[in-house]
């Protein structure tokens, strides 16, 4: 009982256990493109998961970079105001 | 009756994965700041060219994207109050700094993160987690699980804005 205590009693709220991590990296491996289309039967490892998760949060970066400078181009070629507004609101719906 | 675990089910899906509603949520608030961006004019300088002009927008069009989502996202996840406050300082100051760098953590909180780490987890992943620290807003003060809950929520999220972008630069008229 006393050892099972004193194990236990570790970082504050939340104990973190091995099985929750591979959990989670899992999770982050369906989210990662990369990983999700050369699918092979065999586990990736944790660390390949982490790796391509920051590649792919930089190349996100990018896009944002890239159509960023596209829609002030866009913005600044375009002319009238109500034709945006109409064509925008149409994209929402 | 199970109908109690139901909402809260639901609650822990939107708790966890970004919706149609947040992707509405962006769409309108950075649209709005789009159109006003549009009528916005730069500060006069000397070497003033449209393509400067057009840079100069860039950088808020860019800005707009990372707050509408953060905004959108609200105060439930960590990241997004983190990217909020970096943000509001950035455009407070009207320089856009490389924000993407991490903030310096004292020494102490340092090593405690470190050893949490070496004692859970194998040791490859060290270094992605501290890429990853570095990427995720508030990354540097997060336990590994949070850092990995995060993450996921952050990468959805920036896809969302990143396919909203898309579509509205695809639906502008040529």
């Amino acid at each position: 009982m006393s050892s099972r205590r004193s194990r236990s009693r570790q970082s504050g709220s939340s104990r973190i256990t091995e099985d929750q991590i591979a959990d989670l990296v899992s999770k982050l491996q369906q989210l990662i493109p990369e990983i999700r289309n050369r699918r092979s039967d065999k586990q990736v490892s944790a660390s390949k998961v982490l790796q391509e998760t920051c590649n792919y949060i930089r190349s996100l970066h990018r896009e944002v970079d890239d159509l960023s400078q596209r829609l002030s181009e866009l913005l600044a070629s375009s002319d009238t105001d109500s034709d945006q507004a109409a064509i925008i609101r149409s994209l929402l719906m | 009756m199970r109908q109690k675990q139901i909402p809260n089910k639901a609650r822990d899906t939107a708790m966890k994965n970004p919706t149609n509603s947040l992707k509405r949520r962006f769409s309108l608030k950075f649209l709005k700041t789009l159109m006003r961006i549009r009528k916005s004019r730069p500060p006069p300088s000397p070497s003033a060219s449209s393509s400067w002009e057009i840079r100069w927008r860039a950088q808020k069009i860019k800005l707009a994207a990372y707050f509408s989502m953060a905004l959108s996202v609200g105060s439930k996840r960590t990241w997004s109050r983190a990217l909020t406050m970096k943000l509001r300082a950035t455009m407070g100051n009207r320089r856009w700094s490389s924000w993407k760098g991490s903030k310096k953590m004292t020494k102490r909180r340092i090593v405690a993160k470190k050893n949490m780490e070496k004692r859970h987890l194998e040791k490859d992943m060290n270094s992605g987690l501290q890429q990853l620290r570095q990427l995720v807003p508030g990354g540097e003060s997060m336990d590994p699980r949070s850092l990995l809950e995060e993450t996921a929520h952050f990468v959805r999220c920036l896809e969302t804005q990143v396919r909203v972008m898309r579509s509205i630069a695809e639906g502008f008229p040529c």
